[in-house]
């Protein structure tokens, strides 16, 4: 599915042009709605054309690994440091996305990023949407990118 | 712009109009201070003139409360109707706000309503955006509705 591309497009160009990580996919799914644990979410939505919302699952370690590698300084617990990364990451990735969704740059806006962080929490997007979910890895650590969407 | 003033508005309107349930509003809460020990929480993106986030925040009770006024029923646990019904009322609220900030010339596009709910989580925005939090008090409890915004 064309999505499930765009996100692995959007998701290697942004961590290896602005976190200098290679990340490796996985195969794309429809992830069930079990509940994430003891990880932070990148979270952000599209209005316009599309809507819907991007998100980035990570779990504690791989956000840690991320942020460091991101602001160039060792951070060891999820603290506003990490939280603002962790948005500015799924800000940037939805915006190489809606590039790629809206090559005219009108139809599709951003809205403000904000992070989910938790020992157990589920995000739901609403209202019929569609699901694309894409598994990446890097050294050892795991996370998800999540695009929940509906085409008007 | 009177950010604390059309969200009460709105909400009041909401609440009587669509759930027929009465607030009452509180004083907002301070610049900084956190929502604690709220299980669910519906939020929608909202861009264009500005970037923001609305967001309703509640504890079980009150959840479990306005869901039910909502629906018309007797709620026992945060299932997915009361995610859905959540959802639903922060996708009128977002379109009552962007109903009062079109008469200033604003305009604003909603992305989909998302929830998010967990025993244990915070939700954060960038730390250069400003944040409006008002109570609202329910036979029930309290809640929360929160605006995030930058100006653009």
């Amino acid at each position: 599915m064309e999505h499930a591309q765009y996100i692995i497009d959007s998701t290697q160009e942004i961590f290896s042009s602005m976190i200098m990580l290679e990340v490796t996919p996985g195969q794309p799914y429809e992830r069930a709605h079990e509940p994430l644990r003891n990880s932070i979410s990148g979270i952000i939505g599209l209005a316009g054309s599309t809507k819907g919302l991007l998100a980035i699952h990570l779990p504690n370690s791989a956000a840690l690994a991320v942020t460091t590698a991101f602001l160039g300084m060792e951070v060891e617990e999820i603290d506003d440091d990490v939280r603002d990364a962790i948005g500015e990451l799924a800000n940037m990735v939805a915006g190489n996305l809606k590039s790629a969704l809206d090559p005219s740059g009108s139809d599709i806006k951003l809205s403000m990023p904000s992070a989910v962080h938790g020992e157990e929490y589920s995000i739901d997007c609403l209202a019929n949407s569609q699901t694309v979910t894409v598994p990446f890895s890097f050294n050892g650590d795991n996370f998800l990118v999540e695009l929940q969407f509906r085409q008007d | 712009m009177e950010f604390a003033k059309k969200i009460v508005e709105t909400t009041e309107e909401i609440f009587s109009t669509m759930i027929f349930m009465d607030v009452s509003p509180e004083p907002a809460l301070e610049e900084g201070k956190q929502v604690l020990d709220c299980h669910v929480s519906a939020m929608i993106g909202l861009t264009g003139s500005i970037s923001a986030m609305l967001s309703i925040h509640c504890p079980e009770a009150t959840g479990l409360a306005i869901a039910g006024g909502m629906l018309g029923m007797e709620l026992e646990e945060i299932d997915a109707d009361v995610k859905d019904a959540l959802g639903e009322i922060a996708n009128m609220m977002a379109g009552g706000l962007k109903e009062r900030f079109s008469t200033e010339d604003i305009d604003l596009e909603l992305a989909i309503p998302t929830t998010v709910t967990g025993k244990s989580y915070t939700i954060s925005a960038p730390k250069d955006s400003r944040r409006v939090v008002i109570p609202f008090s329910i036979e029930q409890g309290q809640f929360f509705v929160e605006i995030k915004y930058n100006l653009m």
